[in-house]
């Protein structure tokens, strides 16, 4: 149904598109200055996209600490970049990578929508006072050549001021076109008095702006029109509240593919302009006279009614900010009943949605994430496949003694939990990573990106070497069996002690870590691997082993410590420094097996010269 | 103890640095390394006294002696990028006798 409305919906506006061309000039001009001015608005934000990957971000995170910075970062940024589409895309993007809390994005949002209001006084107080297409001119002949350059911030430029160029021209078609289009039609016959008129306007204007999904374009054509005398004073201010209503639709779409934070901004965003729009709809009169007394004030014209509308505008987004605030946790409140939270489902990706594509910051954050989402998954899978409680080994004192005393079996089906919770994480972080290399990322975030996917595949690859060996640990740990439940739970422990050992590294504070810490654990691994040969051989001459238990304890401690050496390489990948300068200290500084053994045997060496000596 | 291992780490990492494939390496980049390994190493011994089986006793002093090598290793190799940093004294990037 919604398909067939789009194949219907796209000829017929052409269609009616090429019937206004025909049937007036004035109309095309009108129409190609809006398509202009769109051009110059999409411009514009691919300008400033330009700038994400480092500024945009590190300026975002900096500045969402507290619920004033977060509006003054919202007013600012929609101010400078003249887009609150951009900004709420971007909250979204960093709230559903879980770089932002739910409440700055509120904050974030309630800001860009004063931001938003400048570009009402720009057009008003500048694009219709004076010949603005003189400076679109040299603006898009300087941004086209800077468009051409290969560094990103140039072609940024380049793109923000060619964007503009496009901005005044567009403002100055359609300008033209208004004041042509008055000397052969006067479409101020059709303006309404009262309520129906203020409804109908509304109604509108939010149209207007659904279908250009820019309140910038809506609002330009509002004042251009107005300031050629072809929309009436009362029915503009009912169109600008109409913009403001129709440009939730960018952030409903922004958020259909963000997860239930970006869900529940995006409602934030329309219970905010819808609440707004109906209270000053409500308080149409005394609004309208408070703008001709702080017109007055600050000196606008008695007759300027564009810059009024200009002044309208402002004045009832601050009035809607001011009267959300107080209401902020009850809004919280109602978004969270309404967009409720879903059941922890661990078998579905928790970070990795669409709404993360855009920008590196939330690229890289929401793939770490995820990878640790997965990690924290497959731990619980490697300690119950071994009888293990994660909770119990990690609180221990005596890991050995711990695992000895799991001899309980935990009863699920390892091949079932492996599918629905490691694979299919796996599988959306490899699609996940997949997407991005086609994307047009910076190179050190790609590298960063497709490191984390290997962490992922190190992991995967130490959970299936964990399930070849349940059916044996179970077999010979649940009771005793004299040697072979000690060698295998001694494989037990050597797993949980490596687990142990990235808890802990996960536990520390970034600063305060190193993965030098997992240097020790590593060549114990490699020294444990060597030597298990020689235990079994030691065990079977004994006749504490059979052969056929020996066998099988062989090809299990290979997968074994198969595991183990993928989960300290997943380990020392994830936790690297994120100073490449200090991560370099550190790959200097680590020590192999080898190394590890000649510093064990000269310590023991210097004892016992010193004990004999 | 043989630094045979850790020289050609250094090789490597002077080598990649002239092509400009790897991050400037300044003193305080390694002192924040000898600090987190100092403060793994006192953790250890507090670990160490609590202990009371002597496999664990045995196992973490075992880990004390590779972070105590590692802080080791680090103070040469501040020494090698100072020596680097004073061009006046020539540009030594030959790594310590091993």
């Amino acid at each position: 149904m919604k398909y067939q409305l789009r194949k219907v919906l796209l000829p017929v506006t052409i269609g009616m598109l090429i019937a206004g061309f025909w049937a007036s000039s004035e109309f095309q001009e009108i129409a190609a200055g809006v398509a202009i001015f769109l051009f110059g608005m999409l411009m514009l934000e691919d300008g400033f996209r330009q700038f994400s990957g480092g500024i945009l971000e590190r300026i975002l995170e900096q500045a969402t600490r507290s619920m004033p910075r977060s509006m003054a970062f919202g007013l600012v940024t929609t101010t400078i970049v003249q887009s609150s589409s951009l900004i709420s895309v971007i909250t979204i993007s960093f709230l559903s990578a879980g770089l932002i809390s739910l409440v700055a994005g509120i904050g974030i949002v309630f800001g860009a929508n004063i931001g938003t209001t400048t570009g009402a006084w720009l057009i008003a107080g500048f694009g219709l006072k004076v010949n603005i297409s003189a400076y679109a001119m040299p603006l898009l002949v300087i941004g086209v050549v800077l468009v051409f350059q290969r560094s990103k911030y140039l072609r940024g430029t380049g793109y923000v001021l060619a964007g503009l160029g496009f901005l005044f021209l567009g403002i100055h078609h359609m300008k033209i076109g208004f004041e042509t289009f008055k000397d052969t039609f006067d479409l101020n016959r059709y303006a309404m008095t009262g309520i129906a008129g203020l409804l109908v306007y509304t109604l509108v204007g939010a149209l207007a702006t659904v279908i250009m999904q820019s309140s910038h374009a809506t609002l330009v054509l509002i004042i251009t029109a107005l300031a050629a005398g072809q929309i009436s004073y009362e029915n503009a201010l009912a169109l600008a509240i109409g913009a403001n209503i129709g440009t939730t639709i960018t952030a409903i779409l922004g958020s259909l593919s963000a997860n239930y934070l970006g869900k529940q901004l995006a409602l934030s965003d329309v219970v905010f302009k819808v609440s707004t729009a109906a209270v000053a709809l409500i308080l149409i009169v005394p609004l309208r006279g408070f703008v001709d007394v702080l017109g007055g004030m600050i000196g606008i014209a008695e007759d300027d009614f564009a810059l009024k509308v200009a002044l309208f505008h402002t004045i009832f987004n601050v009035m809607g900010v001011a009267i959300m605030l107080p209401l902020l946790t009850r809004l919280i409140a109602f978004i969270e009943t309404v967009i409720k939270e879903p059941q922890a489902d661990l078998s579905r990706p928790k970070y990795l949605s669409e709404a993360v594509d855009e920008f590196p910051a939330t690229i890289e954050a929401a793939m770490r994430k995820e990878v640790k989402h997965l990690y924290d998954n497959s731990v619980e899978l490697i300690a119950h496949g071994l009888n293990l409680s994660r909770h119990e080994i990690f609180a221990a004192t005596d890991v050995a003694a711990t695992v000895r005393n799991s001899r309980k079996t935990f009863e699920f089906d390892i091949d079932e939990r492996y599918e629905t919770r490691v694979k299919t994480l796996y599988a959306a972080i490899v699609e996940f990573t997949t997407r991005t290399g086609e994307k047009n990322m910076p190179p050190d975030v790609l590298d960063r990106v497709y490191a984390m996917r290997d962490v992922a595949g190190q992991v995967v690859h130490a959970v299936k070497a964990v399930k070849h060996l349940r059916r044996n640990v179970t077999t010979y740990t649940t009771h005793n069996q004299g040697a072979v439940t000690e060698i295998y739970n001694a494989l037990r422990t050597e797993i949980a002690r490596i687990l142990v050992e990235i808890y802990k590294l996960d536990l520390a504070e970034p600063e305060d870590r190193s993965n030098l810490w997992l240097d020790g654990e590593a060549a114990q691994v490699e020294e444990d691997a060597r030597n298990s040969i020689r235990v079994v051989d030691a065990l079977i001459r004994k006749g504490s082993l059979d052969a056929d238990a020996a066998t099988s304890f062989l090809n299990d401690s290979g997968y074994a410590y198969t595991a183990m050496r993928d989960l300290l390489t997943a380990a020392r990948a994830y936790y690297i420094e994120s100073d490449s300068a200090v991560a370099e200290v550190e790959r200097i500084l680590a020590l192999d097996e080898d190394e590890v053994s000649e510093v064990v045997v000269e310590n023991a060496d210097a004892t016992s010269e010193n004990t004999h000596g | 103890m043989g630094l045979k291992k850790y020289a050609a780490k250094l090789d490597d990492y002077f080598t990649r640095l002239k092509r400009g494939k790897a991050g400037k390496i300044k003193p305080d980049h390694v002192e924040k390394v000898i600090a987190k390994l100092r403060a793994k190493a006192e953790r250890l011994q507090l670990e160490i006294k609590e202990a009371t089986k002597e496999s664990k006793k045995a196992r973490l002093e075992r880990k004390v002696l590779i972070a105590n090598e590692q802080i080791r290793r680090a103070q040469l190799l501040l020494k090698e990028i100072d020596s680097t940093a004073k061009p006046a004294a020539g540009v030594d990037t030959k790594t310590p006798d091993t």
